[in-house]
């Protein structure tokens, strides 16, 4: 990857009032990078957005862009360039004009600006429509013509706000893979913020998970997927099931856990928290829906799971066992569909087993809602 | 505050924020604030030539509202009568003015706001060209119509029912009809604004429980369109109560509006604080007498214009 | 059944009220070329278009309508400058002070027009004292105090058609133009500024409107700079002659027009829009085939429609000579008149020899003045069957051109004249 210019936040605070947007956030993103911060509304990756950009200052702390501190430059002088949440394209302007915008504040020419939105047309695939007016396009075109048209003010970064939310899933589907060969091909820095996890872990290098203004985690997807440093980490990215309780041994980097409900079970201790958890401490653990499989009827042991079904269903790729589980919460079992046949349990005991490294041993904590 | 100020500026930019801060502080302090103080002030001033302005025997003194209330010192009655006749009278006229627009005015709303169709825009513009047109001309229209030979005496005379001209103007039947005529408008967007916004199923609904047309008015419509009334209401009262050409032009020689006494200190008897006590006098009343209508109704301040 | 009834009593209805708003400027502008030197419809004597000749040599309201021009650009400026300006500061304010500014830029609208006029004539001659300026100084100038006096509140207006579309503006749309590298000026001359500019016109038209028509405020502001409407008041107020009427039906009529031409835009910008949007790729790139002017656009043919009137009227006008029917209703009205004034003679005669008997002595006006000019004295003794108006425009006609009508209701109580008339 070649080397774009970096984003560093350093201790960053934002306080609105008496509220706190952003805690002490420390990010180091690479140049060149694709970078998501991933987290439910309200969760303060907005902001941070904002004040990458320039439009908010923050409360305390840097926000570096290349290594230079970013504080009193205007979004106008920083080497940024967003895509809104809800696009912004200038309605009364026709694609083109919006697309070379920035062309148009350094006083560029007409005929300049009409080849270079040719250019940009034909790299989003959008030739021969810069006549049209932004309402006349399709949600997906209207899409591309806004990353053509931050693309045009040649940013060192550019800025996503959740910009596929307004399109319906096939689109944003194939908006993925598009969005991550533009950032391939352009080679600059990409900012995504979204709260759809899919998204983050298709396109990004790494991701910043975050709660309620904090940043629990960062990394990159298959290490946030299967060693998550938080209990909101494990529960917000991708589908878990929790066992709570209390550690009853730590073994190195294994330990065994009273569960509520389920006996002891042992679980490996996720890398951030190895060697912080001690016997005693409430903790969580974490294990996901296609890490189970069906155990013979009458195992047991540290790594066996007892349960009553309460109902299935067939998805096609995968059998869902849904069986009673802690707090309220079900058990969800997929077993993928290799063309076995599948028994309906619904109502029985069934066992479930599973392997060690998969179980993820994590703090007690904030579960991320449905 | 200063919190405020800085996020303002971030927002619109340094010059920009200066150049809006700016106007609006000259309109809010500058010509609405300022002017209103500065009248309040000069009305408690004794009326001296320009040089004595400030001397000494520029004191706040009570004498400009006293004359309202007691008419000139040493003058044979013990009120002002005439002058708080004319006050009352206007009040009263401009109240009487405003249930008349209300009343013409709300089917022409209500048919507007819930009837759909291209016609609905011509009617729209119909509304406007009267509006459009000069205050003055709009009043010397209707003086060619009720003159003693205008058009309604003709007519009325041609059909035998009046035998002789029945005097629109002295009667003040023409004035009345000035001043509604005048403020149509004012009364008619405000209510079709809120009652083109209520949900036509509701008045479906109503009539589908067998509910007569009055009652859906009663207890549907009217409710729903309160503040739009209201909007409708204050401005027609606190214009009319403030008219000064229709009563200059259609009012008969006898009853003076209370405007034109204003007008007469001002540009007649050159008495400027008296005409300043007498306009506060007219200002402070209208606003009273419009907040308490509007509690009685229980309607709120921020209602009005929209 | 009821149903029905209903339906016919709302027409009825919109008919009446519609008479009530409209009928009124209909006879007015018809008067306009009726050749009788007081403005009415009946009795219809020539047709004649001597009225806007009339007015257009009135150096009063040529004058008048100068100052309206210029008190109108600038009230138009500052008060849409000073309307947006407000508006912007309405949508960011801090929420706590915001019920309060509210009620400070809303009050001017409610504040009767006399009051404002007032106060801004006491306060700018207190500043202009407290600068030790004359009253010759800018600050005491005609044209400034009502500029300001009228901006106050048609800058309320102006804000309430602003704000409304303002509402409608997104925000993010100014920040991406900043984030594109445009500074806070260019953001709002190349975004914001041309969003609003529909919003804008119908601001700047009102405003100008409003300005136009302003009385209650200008009366005390305009100084040495009468304002048409303050010289239409003038007029109106003592004695009222067609030239007026010309006036009015110049100003109905360019109302008219404007307002459909307006309509006929607003129509046509509907089905381009509507064109565009069904119109392909290569259509646009190329040439797309717009609806023509005319098609579905009821109002653009009515444009045209008046257009067509218009240029017939002025035709006329330029050919046709009223001459020899005026002399005719002239001749006619002469012979009538003096056959009054005979049985008016006769019949005093017959009074006087009455009262005399009866040794009474009232009536000195009326005897001693059987001119017919004195028509206050007419209108009391007869039953006036369109008499008295007949009367008085004999009288003007012989003796004073009729747009002298200043002069001539100077001799007169204002307030008795209305009343007669």
């Amino acid at each position: 990857m070649s080397a774009g210019v970096g984003v560093d936040l350093e201790n960053l605070w934002i306080r609105f009032g008496d509220f706190v947007a952003v805690r002490d956030a420390n990010v180091n993103i690479n140049g060149g990078d694709f970078f998501s911060f991933l987290g439910p509304s309200g969760c303060g990756k907005t902001t941070i957005l904002r004040a990458v950009s320039g439009f908010l200052d923050p409360s305390e702390g840097k926000v570096l862009i290349g290594g230079n501190d970013m504080r009193g430059i205007g979004p106008n002088k920083r080497p940024t360039a967003l895509i809104f949440q809800n696009l912004a394209l200038f309605p009364l302007m026709k694609v083109w004009e919006n697309i070379t915008f920035s062309l148009e504040i350094k006083g560029a020419s007409t005929a300049e600006r009409r080849k270079r939105a040719d250019e940009l047309l034909d790299m989003i695939a959008l030739p021969g429509q810069g006549d049209k007016l932004p309402s006349e396009l399709s949600g997906g075109q209207r899409q591309r013509v806004a990353i053509a048209r931050a693309l045009c003010a040649e940013p060192d970064v550019l800025l996503l706000d959740e910009p596929l939310s307004a399109l319906d899933l096939k689109l944003r589907q194939h908006m993925r893979t598009e969005l991550r060969e533009i950032q391939q091909r352009v080679g600059i820095t990409f900012i995504y913020i979204t709260h759809d996890q899919g998204e983050a872990l298709t396109m990004s290098d790494n991701i910043a998970v975050m709660r309620a203004g904090v940043i629990d985690q960062i990394a990159d997807g298959k290490t946030i997927y299967n060693d998550p440093n938080t209990a909101f980490a494990a529960s917000f990215v991708g589908e878990n099931n929790v066992f709570r309780g209390k550690i009853k041994q730590v073994m190195g980097n294994e330990a065994l856990i009273a569960t509520n409900r389920s006996g002891d079970l042992v679980a490996r201790i996720s890398t951030a928290n190895q060697g912080k958890l001690k016997e005693g401490d409430d903790a969580m653990m974490f294990i996901r829906p296609e890490a189970f499989a069906i155990a013979p009827d009458g195992a047991s042991g540290d790594h066996f799971v007892t349960a009553r079904v309460t109902h299935e269903e067939f998805e096609g790729n995968v059998f869902n066992i849904f069986t009673e589980g802690d707090g309220g919460k079900e058990i969800k079992v997929s077993l993928p569909n290799l063309g076995q046949s599948f028994e309906d349990h619904t109502g029985q005991n069934i066992t479930l087993e599973y392997e060690t490294r998969n179980a993820v041993l994590v703090p007690a904590g904030e579960l991320a809602a449905e | 505050m200063p919190g405020f100020l800085k996020e303002f500026f971030n927002r619109n930019g340094t010059g920009m924020g200066l150049a809006i801060l700016g106007l609006v502080l000259f309109w809010t302090i500058g010509l609405i604030i300022l002017p209103q103080l500065s009248m309040l002030d000069f009305s408690f001033r004794p009326n001296l030539p320009p040089p004595e302005i400030g001397g000494p025997k520029d004191v706040y003194t009570l004498e400009n509202y006293k004359y309202l209330i007691y008419g000139p010192e040493g003058g044979s009655q013990s009120y002002n009568a005439v002058d708080l006749r004319v006050f009352f009278r206007t009040l009263i006229a401009a109240v009487c003015v405003t249930i008349f627009n209300l009343i013409i005015c709300y089917p022409i709303a209500y048919y507007l706001g819930q009837s759909k169709g291209s016609h609905i825009r011509i009617f729209a513009i119909m509304l406007i060209i009267p509006y459009w047109i000069n205050e003055i001309l709009r009043a010397f229209a209707l003086r060619i119509i009720f003159g003693e030979t205008g058009v309604l005496n003709t007519l009325f005379m041609g059909l035998g029912i009046f035998d002789t001209p029945f005097d629109f103007i002295r009667n003040d039947i023409a004035l009345y009809a000035g001043l509604g005529y005048a403020y149509i408008l004012l009364m008619i967007f405000p209510m079709y604004n809120v009652i083109e916004s209520l949900d036509g199923n509701q008045i479906e609904a109503a009539r589908d429980l067998g509910a007569p047309w009055w009652r859906i008015h009663w207890r549907v419509v009217i409710p729903y369109a309160k503040p739009g009334i209201s909007s409708g209401c204050t401005m027609v009262f606190m214009l009319s109560a403030g008219a000064l050409a229709a009563p200059q032009i259609l009012g008969g020689p006898s009853s003076l509006w209370f405007t034109q006494l204003i007008y007469q200190q001002f540009n007649d008897n050159n008495d400027w604080p008296q005409g300043a006590a007498y306009a506060i006098v007219l200002l402070v009343t209208c606003i009273l007498f419009v907040l308490a209508v509007m509690r009685l109704f229980k309607v709120n301040m921020g209602d009005i214009g929209k | 059944m009821n149903n029905s009834f209903l339906r016919v009593s709302i027409w009825v209805y919109l008919v009446i009220f519609f008479l009530y708003l409209l009928g009124p400027l209909v006879i007015m502008s018809v008067t306009a070329f009726n050749s009788s030197a007081f403005p009415r419809m009946t009795p219809w004597e020539c047709l004649t278009f001597q009225w806007f000749g009339e007015l257009f040599q009135d150096q009063r309201i040529l004058n008048g309508i100068k100052n309206s021009l210029i008190i109108g650009a600038g009230t138009v400026v500052l008060s849409v400058a000073m309307g947006l300006a407000g508006a912007l500061m309405l949508t960011q304010i801090w929420p706590k002070l915001r019920a309060t500014y509210y009620t400070v830029i809303i009050a001017p609208i409610l504040i009767p027009g006399v009051v404002l006029g007032i106060s801004t004539l006491v306060f700018w001659d207190r500043i202009n004292r407290m600068l030790g300026l004359g009253a010759d100084s800018f600050l005491s100038n005609g044209i400034f105090l009502t500029v300001i006096g009228q901006s106050t509140f048609i800058a309320s207006y102006c804000m309430l058609v602003l704000v409304a579309r303002l509402q409608r503006y997104d925000v993010a749309l100014t920040e991406a133009a900043l984030d594109l590298g445009a500074t806070h000026a260019q953001a709002f001359r190349k975004i914001l500024l041309p969003f609003m500019r529909p919003a804008i016109a119908s601001a700047a038209v009102l405003a100008f409107l409003a300005s136009f028509e302003n009385y209650n405020t200008t009366t005390f502001t305009f100084g040495e700079y009468p304002t048409l409407t303050i010289e239409l008041a003038q007029k109106v107020r003592y004695g009222i002659t067609p030239a007026i009427s010309a006036l009015a039906f110049l100003i109905v009529a360019l109302t008219v027009f404007f307002a459909l031409l307006n309509e006929a835009k607003l129509k046509r910008q509907e089905l381009v829009a509507a064109a565009r949007k069904k119109a392909t790729v290569e259509e646009l790139a190329g040439k797309i085939k717009l609806p023509s002017f005319f098609s579905g656009n009821m109002a653009a043919v009515l444009l045209v429609v008046f257009a067509v009137a218009t240029i017939t009227v002025v035709g006329t006008a330029t050919a046709y000579n009223p001459g020899q029917c005026i002399a005719n209703v002239k001749e006619q009205k002469r012979l009538e008149a003096e056959q009054r004034i005979q049985e008016l003679r006769k019949q005093r005669e017959e009074q006087r020899k009455k009262r005399e008997a009866e040794e009474a002595e009232q009536g000195g006006a009326q005897q001693s003045a059987p001119k017919p000019s004195n028509n206050s004295g007419f209108g009391n003794v007869f039953a006036p069957n369109s008499l008295g108006g007949d009367a008085e425009e004999e009288g003007s006609d012989s003796e004073t051109p009729p747009s002298n009508n200043g002069g001539f209701g100077g001799a007169f109580d204002p307030n008795s004249l209305q009343s007669d008339q």
